[in-house]
């Protein structure tokens, strides 16, 4: 697109008409308001394939900064005559190739003083890492069914990637990628299942973005990259995953499943957890029986599967034991007992096991132990205070049930009185 | 003995106390059907006492400011030895001296005995329910827990609606234009000084009519209760008023051991209202029917015109006694006496459909 004819040049000669000569050597967009035909006489076409780009550049990100349609489609806006607003010699393009709208976006895109007139903060590398992608490459070997720049940000009407509307939007970006990607027929031809889309959304991530609307919740964009999109290789899968949950994979590094899953060429994380229908991990999944995830390398009687069983029994006892507590704590509280102190160290207890649970990417169990013994203290010093108020109510009863004599004897006592002085 | 003697005629010889022990002694409280009615207000007084006496012990340990407040009131219930009883005896008393007073005024108004010469009575009388309420109200907010402070919120907002005054109605309750610390302060104000101030002076006032004038007999039963003996005040009344006084004891105690009054979880005032905001149940008469209100009457504001109401049904209460004409010759009208009977049926209606959620 910048050459020839250069984007400067179209601007230059689409500002030129509208405003005195331009300082030479800048690229000017024509203004907003500038004198533009293009919009006028599109929106006035019968045929919706031409009127509708131009019903679109009200929101369209492009036109607010003030570069209109000849921006892209080069020739001369200001003219009133058809013919000469699209002559191909004042650089009039008309309608792009598939294959030539990344270097087409890319001549602005990646112009990093260009762009900075516009958006200072915008990366300028998207279309470098564009042609690393795979999309990027099947392109290139001329393949057009792969996504370019206008399959996700749209051709007309694109809205910044904050907008809520906008379809890569971190809540919009899994059905836009599904677009394509959850076309099995279509995902058969580049060998991939095509039931990914589907398997995210029933992903903890995906309930995380959709039901509690946290934005920072991975997508696919999160681990595949969005201008490079390629799949993580087997040694990265933990430096991906590792981005956001540092903590396991710190732990897992200190473990002896690093070299082992290294030497057996499997992809760490993914192994135990998948990679697009990625549950809320449960305790019972350590072990190696049935829908448990160790069975995989390890059989029962190895010491793998024993530290297991060992992690998995220190684990399921803190839990039952906080339960139990909670459960006696829930009963005094609602017998009007104030139990804001137990509730701390309840909390305490369950934060431990968070960090057991953290631990078990150790595959340790002495560091496991640690963090359930620190929980079942807590849960101890909470059932303690349950035993504490539910005799402080016994006491309240008793004592309750003493003053009720005191006062029937007092009672009885006075209509006595007053009988027998009445009588 | 000897030595209560010699101090009985010590004080007497100075104070000149005999008469009013005559008085006392002559007092007699006629007996009739409708005898029990009596009793309300004697119970009534008996949870003010108990109200002064519990408030003067949270007094001890209640600190007034939003970062101390919850935490002190939650020290009273936890840490403070029976504390718990106080606080919880506290806070069921209030109710209960509410529903004396309401059973009090009510019977009071059903035997027509707020008819000449006892306007003054009915009057102060009717003072000291809405000073209770007052107190309801200001007291509400004191623990600072989520609810009272949000209640607080949408019940001072209501006084913005009076016309010309509101807005600085609003300003004066709440010590500014949103309910904050300063709020809580000037409502601990109220409620430990103000409120008790004004309370005492009319209460001795109420108690001073109902001696001078003695018990009213109502209509049609005055030849009931000329037959019938009636009992001395000192010290058969005062006997069997005890056996009550001690009855709403137990009653106390028991509440405050099974149902210990809760504490909630501590406001927030940037925190968004939580579900089921609801002022204490004896104002949920009004504010349900605030609710049900379209926003605007014929062009008016809703809110306004149900408030205007209730202050033309307040003041039509509060002038019974002049409106009454008839009952200022011993024949009371039967149109008030179906207007007590409505306003008993509403109000009951209304607050117990609303704490069986008929209104979520």
């Amino acid at each position: 697109m910048r050459n020839p004819p250069t984007l400067a040049l179209t601007f230059a000669l689409a500002a030129s008409a509208a405003l005195a000569a331009p300082p030479a050597g800048t690229v000017r967009a024509p203004g907003k308001h500038a004198e533009d035909t293009c919009s006028a006489c599109h929106l006035a076409l019968d045929d919706a394939r031409l009127s509708t780009p131009a019903k679109l550049t009200d929101n369209d990100i492009h036109h607010q900064q003030g570069v209109t349609c000849a921006g892209c489609h080069g020739g001369d806006p200001t003219s009133e005559d058809a013919d000469v607003a699209m002559d191909a010699k004042k650089g009039f393009r008309g309608n792009f190739s598939h294959q030539a709208i990344p270097e087409m976006c890319g001549s602005c895109h990646s112009d990093a003083a260009f762009m900075l007139r516009y958006a200072p903060n915008i990366p300028t590398d998207q279309l470098a890492q564009y042609r690393t992608s795979k999309h990027g490459q099947a392109l290139a070997k001329g393949d057009t069914d792969v996504a370019v720049c206008t399959s996700c940000h749209g051709a007309h009407g694109v809205l910044p990637v904050s907008d809520a509307r906008s379809p890569v939007y971190p809540t919009r970006i899994v059905d836009t990628c599904g677009r394509c990607h959850a076309d099995a027929a279509l995902m058969t031809r580049y060998g991939i299942k095509g039931d990914e889309i589907a398997e995210y959304k029933q992903s903890v991530h995906y309930a995380t973005l959709v039901k509690k609307n946290d934005l920072s919740a991975p997508t696919c964009k999160s681990c595949h990259g969005a201008h490079g999109a390629t799949p993580p290789g087997i040694s990265s899968v933990s430096n991906v995953c590792g981005t956001c949950h540092l903590t396991q994979r710190e732990r897992f590094d200190l473990s002896p499943h690093k070299d082992a899953f290294a030497a057996l060429q499997q992809p760490a994380c993914e192994s135990c957890h998948g990679n697009h229908a990625i549950l809320h991990p449960e305790d019972t999944w350590i072990g190696v029986g049935d829908k448990q995830v160790c069975g995989g390398c390890h059989s029962a009687g190895d010491p793998g599967a024993t530290a297991a069983a060992a992690m998995s029994a220190a684990l399921a006892g803190a839990t039952t034991a906080i339960d139990t507590a909670e459960a006696r704590v829930d009963r005094v509280r609602k017998a009007g007992m104030l139990m804001d102190d137990a509730d701390v160290k309840l909390e305490g207890a369950h934060q431990s096991v968070v960090l057991a649970q953290v631990q078990i990417h150790t595959v340790d169990p002495a560091r496991v132990g640690e963090q359930t013994k620190a929980a079942l203290s807590d849960t101890a010093a909470a059932g303690k205070m349950a035993a504490d108020a539910e005799a402080e109510i016994r006491y309240r009863r008793t004592g309750l049930f003493i003053s009720l004599v005191v006062i029937a004897v007092a009672m009885v006592a006075l209509i006595l009185k007053v009988r027998s002085i009445e009588r | 003995m000897r030595v209560l003697e010699s101090l009985w005629r010590a004080l007497d010889e100075r104070l000149d106390l005999a008469p009013l022990v005559n008085f006392a002694t002559h007092k007699e409280v006629p007996q009739h059907r409708h005898s029990w009615a009596y009793y309300f207000g004697g119970l009534t007084l008996f949870f003010f006492f108990v109200q002064v006496a519990t408030g003067i012990l949270l007094l001890l340990y209640y600190r007034p400011t939003a970062e101390a407040a919850f935490e002190s009131v939650q020290f009273i219930v936890t840490r403070v030895p029976f504390g718990w009883l106080i606080r919880s005896i506290h806070s069921w008393s209030a109710n209960l001296m509410v529903l004396a007073a309401f059973a009090h005024m009510f019977s009071v108004y059903m035997l027509g005995s707020y008819a000449k010469p006892r306007e003054l009575t009915w009057w102060s009388g009717f003072a000291l329910l809405l000073l209770a309420m007052g107190f309801g109200f200001s007291g509400y907010l004191l623990p600072w827990n989520e609810l009272a402070f949000f209640a607080t919120r949408v019940g001072t907002d209501m006084v913005s609606k009076v016309p010309l005054v509101g807005g600085w109605l609003l300003k004066y309750l709440r010590g500014g234009e949103e309910v904050t610390g300063a709020t809580l302060t000037r409502f601990f104000g109220f409620h430990v000084a103000v409120l008790p101030m004004i309370t005492t002076a009319l209460l001795a006032a109420h108690l001073a009519f109902i001696q001078r004038q003695g018990m009213h007999i109502p209509e049609g039963l005055e030849e009931e209760a000329r037959q019938r003996k009636a009992i001395r005040f000192v010290p058969n009344f005062m006997m069997r008023e005890g056996v009550v006084w001690l009855a709403g004891l137990a009653a106390l105690a028991a509440l405050a051991a099974f149902f210990p009054w809760e504490l909630g979880a501590k406001a927030d005032p940037f925190a968004s209202a939580p579900a089921g905001i609801r002022p204490e149940w004896y104002f949920l008469f009004m504010f349900e029917a605030l609710k049900l209100l379209p926003s605007h009457v014929l062009g008016i504001e809703g809110e306004l015109v149900g408030l205007g109401v209730f202050a033309l049904a307040g003041l039509v209460w509060f002038l019974v006694p002049v409106l009454d004409r008839g009952s200022r010759v011993g024949h009371r009208s039967r149109a008030f006496f179906v207007l007590g009977w409505l306003a008993l049926a509403y109000i009951l209606s209304f607050t117990l459909a609303s704490l069986a959620g008929v209104f979520k």
